[in-house]
């Protein structure tokens, strides 16, 4: 059959291409060790700041907490709900709010609070966070004194209910979405047009190939190349870092492997578009690094910018970490996340489609 | 009905003209030499013929088959062997042909007993396991000519197959294009060498993109001068006045060339011409002009 010899002649172009080695095997290993050091590295708990003191008193407070050895201040918020967001969705540990009137309040010598919002669900982290705020609260409380009069500060606590997620874990979604784009991606995008460049495309193509089998043969066999970059990514970090898995592993590869078709599809619909294999590179890094700035990788998608957060959700990457958070952080079923999976699985067939109609049986 | 029906045949690239209204007639059964220097518009021409490229203006037909509606038909009746090496350069000589028979469409018992056939037909059984991008040029091109024969096709398109390929396997190669048409099959060739296009039934001359010349290649020669060239040895050096039938193109000598309109039918008259004014003919032979000899003519009369 014409599908399976185009299939398997892919297969074996990739198995004698050494940057399939490296792409396939070595890069979700080296950037595995590489996110987990990089996370586990930092002993500090994660927070979130929501400073809506209306005067410069909040702000000492803010600078105590970003100079504090036992917190990483990572976002800035803007309202009450985000802040309860990201502890709910395991993006920080707490939420530390300070009052509109914190300042007036101390200038007046009289007494105000500050709030942390906490992730309840692991009781050992709670607790340190809410005796580590204490601490810092009391210092502030000591200095402000000296300065102001006397009154006082008093921590109160908001639980929320977080993922109970392990610190570690936190670099998976990433790791696995960031591995998932840009492997796949850039490894097909070059398929089409290095057949152009090499000159094979023009024999390849008198055979009674259609458009059909031409994508879906390249798109099969790469599927097959790349799907070891989420089983060795998971089980590098199962072994090295001992991350859980709290959702099923046969769930968390079939969302991964939906989330590898739509980057084959769209590193496909590049090859396509591309005059050579040079420029399909451009592209793949081009499509590559506002997935990665704008998948909430970095910073959750809430607190983006109107214009990002649009960007962000007209990429796959977007609805995958969504639901790979879901399924592998809360073990929730596959059933919970359809609607992230019907966004992945149109935007694979789109890509799919768009690059059969662009493909050209031609020399142009 | 032609094996390819080309007619008005275009290509611009942008400004570019670089196939200029070419009508091309390949009769089925013989070689067909397509000739030009380079960028004459040779390999435009050819990736129209086999629906590559999109004509500008005209159309070809193959068999009688729009080669651009009929697709599919027609590719299976096309072997066609690009100029420029279209191998797998990391598969090997069994992966590259195994592909293609299985490209079109054998089983897979099939594809292997044809793969088998064609390795040992073209001598490259020995070298099955090589990758390509390790053979010869040589090899490469032979492997290349089993690759347009794995569908057994009506019709041969081959883009400069001898290119690189030393003159024992010209030999070769030529031998079985006689071998391949004696047994019905067409093929249309490009190349670049003159021998070779002497042994072509039929050839066109393009350059610059326009067809200059075509026809068999006696009837090319003899368009390039107008006539035959006798060369006559004569006893002593003759009076200048030829008889109204030749033209005289050179005396060196005793030794006079003239042209003529027929070899067969004009000499018994020079003969008589020439007694009749007391010469006496030591030698009288038609001169053999080489075809580049015609084509430099030729093109010389173009510019
Ligand atoms: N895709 C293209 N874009 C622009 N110009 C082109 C393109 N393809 C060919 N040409 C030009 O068209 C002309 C004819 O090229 P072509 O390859 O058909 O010549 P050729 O007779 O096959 O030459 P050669 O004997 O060197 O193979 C050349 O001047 C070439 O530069
Ligand atoms: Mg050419």
């Amino acid at each position: 059959m014409r599908l399976i010899a185009i299939i398997d002649k892919e297969l074996k172009q990739l198995i004698r291409d050494p940057k399939t080695i490296v792409m396939v095997l070595l890069m979700p290993i080296f950037l595995t060790i590489l996110f987990g050091y990089g996370y586990s590295g930092r002993s500090k708990f994660p927070v979130a700041i929501l400073n809506e003191d209306r005067g410069g008193c909040g702000y000492e407070l803010v600078r105590k907490l970003i100079n504090s050895e036992d917190f990483d201040v990572e976002y800035y918020v803007r309202t009450f709900d985000e802040g309860v967001e990201l502890v709910k969705e395991g993006d920080v540990y707490a939420t530390l709010v300070i009052p509109s009137d914190f300042t007036e309040c101390l200038l007046v010598g009289k007494s105000t609070y500050v709030q942390v919002i906490y992730d309840a669900s692991s009781p050992t982290v709670a607790q340190s966070i809410m005796q580590l705020v204490g601490v810092i609260v009391l210092k502030y409380q000591e200095w402000a004194s000296s300065r102001f009069g006397t009154f006082s500060i008093k921590p109160t606590f908001y639980s929320v209910y977080g993922p109970t997620v392990t610190r570690i874990e936190n670099f998976m979604p990433p790791l696995m979405g960031t591995l998932l784009q840009l492997v796949p991606t850039s490894l097909i995008s070059v398929s089409i047009c290095r057949e152009r460049e090499r000159g094979t495309f023009e024999q390849f193509i008198m055979t009674p190939v259609s458009h059909f089998e031409v994508i879906l043969g390249k798109f099969v066999a790469y599927f097959v190349a790349t799907i070891s970059d989420a089983v060795l990514t998971i089980a590098t970090a199962a072994i090295l870092f001992n991350v859980q898995f709290r959702g099923s592993l046969l769930a968390i590869l079939l969302l991964s492997s939906i989330f590898l078709a739509s980057s084959l599809a769209l590193g496909l619909l590049l090859s396509v578009l591309s005059k050579n294999q040079l420029q399909a590179y451009q592209a793949s890094i081009f499509v590559f690094v506002p997935a990665m700035l704008f998948s909430g990788m970095f910073v959750p998608v809430r607190l983006l910018s109107n214009v990002a957060e649009v960007i962000a959700y007209a990429m796959p990457i977007y609805y995958y970490i969504d639901a790979y958070k879901a399924v592998a952080m809360k073990g929730l079923p596959l059933s919970v996340v359809t609607s992230d999976v019907v966004v992945i699985v149109a935007f694979t067939a789109a890509f799919f489609l768009a690059s059969m109609r662009m493909l050209k049986l031609r020399v142009e | 009905m032609f094996a390819v029906e080309a007619r008005g045949l275009t290509k611009r690239f942008g400004e570019f003209t670089a196939v200029d209204h070419i009508d091309l007639l390949v009769e089925s059964g013989r070689i067909f030499g397509l000739l030009g220097p380079n960028g004459a518009g040779k390999t435009t021409t050819i990736r129209m013929i086999t629906g590559l490229l999109k004509p500008t203006e005209g159309y070809v037909r193959v068999y009688g088959m729009d080669v651009l509606k009929n697709r599919r038909s027609v590719l299976r009746m096309i072997g066609y062997m690009p100029q420029r090496s279209s191998l797998y350069d990391d598969l090997t000589v069994e992966e590259n042909l195994y592909l293609y028979t299985m490209l079109y469409d054998f089983s897979r018992q099939e594809a292997k007993r044809r793969t088998e056939e064609l390795l040992k037909e073209f001598f490259l059984d020995k070298f099955r396991d090589r990758l390509v991008g390790n053979l010869s040029g040589g090899m490469k091109r032979r492997l290349a000519l089993a690759i347009t024969l794995v569908h057994d096709p009506k019709l041969l398109i081959l883009d400069e197959p001898t290119v690189g390929v030393d003159p024992p396997l010209r030999r070769q190669f030529w031998e079985r294009f006689r071998q391949l048409v004696s047994k019905g099959k067409t093929i249309l060739v490009t190349t670049h060498y003159m021998d070779e296009a002497e042994n072509c039934d039929e050839i066109a001359l393009i350059s610059h993109g326009r067809m200059i010349a075509s026809g068999t290649p006696e009837a090319i020669k003899r368009r390039a001068f107008g006539g035959e060239l006798i060369e006559v040895l004569l006893d002593r050096e003759p009076p200048c006045d030829p008889p109204e039938f030749a033209k005289i193109i050179s005396v060196n000598g005793r030794k006079v060339r003239l042209l003529v309109d027929d070899y067969g039918g004009r000499s018994a008259q020079l003969m008589d011409f020439l007694r009749e004014r007391g010469f006496k003919i030591l030698e009288m032979r038609p001169v053999r002009v080489s075809l580049e000899d015609a084509f430099i003519r030729l093109m010389g009369e173009r510019s």
